[in-house]
């Protein structure tokens, strides 16, 4: 069933141009991104493992017949075609990809009367990308999907109703300007120098020696694929427009952003593991971003009065995990990071979507206006709060689970620094949480706040008891996807 | 009469408006000194792994960085200064982290 696996990136894609096609179809568009988003999660758990070759262009050790042309030369080995490789670390994060896509398109369909086929377009063009990164083994055609989640990442916060929504997506425009061209003109050194964009083969290379590992083309191709991979997923200097973009969009539009930037961190961080692994300090770069991430993001957050900035600054800071957890590069480490990950996406969706309820209600952001809501918001407050002790790590959550892994990596490889700042930073992202939290619905309400007497809808409600449920299984049952991660870890180390 | 209304109504409004526009609330005081604090821990933690390379020079940055931090105090202000939403400052970082990375990457570490 390998035939599967582009599936999952050109079934999203036909949908999107479908639903751009029926914008103004509305229950068409409804019907459609329903049943394409429920339909999405059901492939990557019937796919087989393995790889899809473009165009059926294998490698020739695939061909018995010409491998005596080449008798033991490198060129059998090599890729001619795109290959999507499908292991069971993109089954596990597709599969949770398409889940997070369906509750945040479930939601949107809930809370607006009218939906924009252009901006389902924009959601399912994201997906689409965002897969297509995970799966494939082709720098070059990672950086083109790049380019796209880019631009969908910029649509869906122009979707939304924000009167600052233009300027940041300006902002972050100008600044993909500089990113991205260094992404590729680093991608470009690296054709200059192996001859060929597939991961596997350049990987084979740098191994084998056939390339000086300390070469300054090599060298400056790091440099630049790194910052790109910075812009990519918002670590400093990006932090402050990937907030502010989180910030802009509608609440399910905020859970898709981070979602796909937790993809693209994973999919590039992969790609620059597995390729500069070998030179000595790729691993301190990375770490010193990490924690860079995490202290401004924390101290920002903290001093911020607007929540959908705070939980922006909340989820750019615990990229920073992930980044640690790529910084050590040990076999618990990585899978302590691909857990982190797949913990932060359900995570920052329940909050993005939890505090959107306020805003539903209140029409404002700003923790200083709002006050007493859990007299009107009970139900959604209590799953707030757990999804909130998720983020900071409390046991018997997910996010305890992965952060304790993280920690024991980090002691393992002789870093006590690590795992204390590691600790540091979770104990104040609960004591932020617990001030939003505070000011949003324990706090005496304010004479002049008005609530809407709107009632959640059902679907946001039935949103955030999923992801409270993936929590808790994830939190009690961490093997259930560790294994798989630490499967792949191994094949790759 | 009437300018003389006008201009105690004009600065009380100022006043007024000068108030509302500062929210020094108590959360966000304490919010402010405990975040002036994650920021100094985080950073001595973090300056203590320099050990990996040189003892010595470990120590000379963390007794620098001690002192600079504890005469700068309060640090938050000027983080939270230098990282607002303006387009200025976030191009000047970029282009700053741009050049500072491969600087350090192509000439700091292969000469």
């Amino acid at each position: 069933m390998n035939d599967l696996i582009p599936l999952m990136v050109i079934i999203p894609i036909i949908a999107a141009i479908l639903l751009n096609l029926f914008n103004k179809n509305n229950s068409t568009v409804k019907i459609l991104s329903f049943v394409v988003a429920i339909v999405l999660p059901i492939i990557p758990l019937l796919a087989n493992y393995g790889t899809y070759y473009f165009g059926g262009h294998a490698p020739l050790t695939d061909y018995g017949t010409f491998l005596s042309l080449f008798p033991n030369s490198i060129l059998n080995t090599l890729h001619i075609g795109i290959t999507y490789s499908y292991g069971s670390m993109q089954q596990i994060l597709i599969f949770f990809l398409f889940i997070i896509a369906f509750l945040a398109i479930l939601t949107t369909i809930g809370e607006r009367k009218k939906i924009s086929g252009t901006y389902m377009f924009l959601m399912f063009m994201g997906l689409a990308s965002v897969v297509a990164m995970l799966l494939s083994d082709d720098i070059f055609h990672l950086y083109i999907f790049f380019e796209i989640v880019i631009i969908a990442q910029v649509g869906i916060v122009l979707a939304s109703n924000h009167k600052e929504k233009y300027e940041t997506a300006m902002k972050y425009m100008i600044l993909g300007s500089i990113g991205g061209p260094m992404l590729l003109t680093g991608i470009g050194f690296l054709l200059a120098l192996v001859g060929s964009v597939n991961i596997t083969d350049i990987v084979h290379v740098v191994k084998n020696g056939l390339i000086n590992s300390y070469s300054p083309i090599f060298l400056l191709s790091f440099g630049l694929i790194f910052f790109g991979w910075l812009y990519s997923v918002g670590l400093p200097p990006f932090h402050t427009i990937k907030s502010d973009m989180y910030s802009k969009a509608t609440p399910s539009g905020s859970a898709l952003l981070q979602t796909l930037s937790v993809i693209i961190f994973i999919s590039i961080g992969l790609a620059i593991f597995r390729i500069y692994n070998g030179i000595s300090y790729v691993g301190t770069f990375i770490i010193f971003f990490s924690l860079a991430a995490m202290i401004l993001s924390i101290s920002m957050a903290l001093t911020e009065t607007d929540f959908r900035r705070i939980i922006g600054f909340l989820a750019v800071g615990e990229l920073g995990y992930l980044g640690i957890g790529f910084g050590i590069g040990t076999k618990l480490s990585l899978t302590a990071a691909l857990f982190q990950g797949l913990n932060e996406i359900i995570i920052t969706a329940l909050l993005f979507i939890g505090f959107g309820t306020t805003l539903y209600l209140s029409k404002t952001s700003e923790i200083n206006k709002l006050g007493g809501l859990i007299e009107n918001n009970p139900k959604t407050g209590v799953m707030v709060l757990i999804g909130g002790f998720a983020l900071a790590g409390v046991p018997p959550l997910n996010g305890f689970q992965s952060k304790v892994m993280l920690i024991q990596s980090a002691l393992d490889k002789g870093f006590p620094e690590l795992a204390i700042i590691m600790i540091l930073i979770s104990i104040v992202t609960f004591m932020t949480f617990i001030k939003i939290f505070h000011s949003i619905y324990l706090k005496p309400k304010p004479k002049d706040l008005i609530i809407e007497d709107n009632k959640i809808p059902k679907s946001t409600t039935f949103t955030m008891g999923v992801l409270i449920i993936m929590c808790i299984v994830l939190g009690l049952m961490p093997s259930l996807v560790v294994n798989g991660f630490n499967a792949f870890i191994g094949g790759l180390i | 009469m009437s300018d003389t209304y006008s201009k105690i109504s004009d600065s009380v409004n100022k006043f007024k408006n000068k108030l509302k526009k500062d929210q020094n609330t108590g959360d966000n005081v304490t919010s402010a000194m405990a975040a002036e604090l994650t920021i100094i821990s985080t950073v001595l933690i973090s300056a203590i792994m320099l050990r990996h390379l040189n003892i010595i020079l470990t120590v000379l940055i963390i007794l620098g960085l001690g002192l600079y931090l504890s005469t700068n105090t309060p640090i938050i202000g000027k983080i939270r200064r230098e990282q607002n939403d303006s387009l200025d400052r976030m191009t000047f970082y970029v282009i700053l982290t741009l050049a500072i990375l491969v600087t350090t990457i192509y000439w700091g570490i292969i000469n």
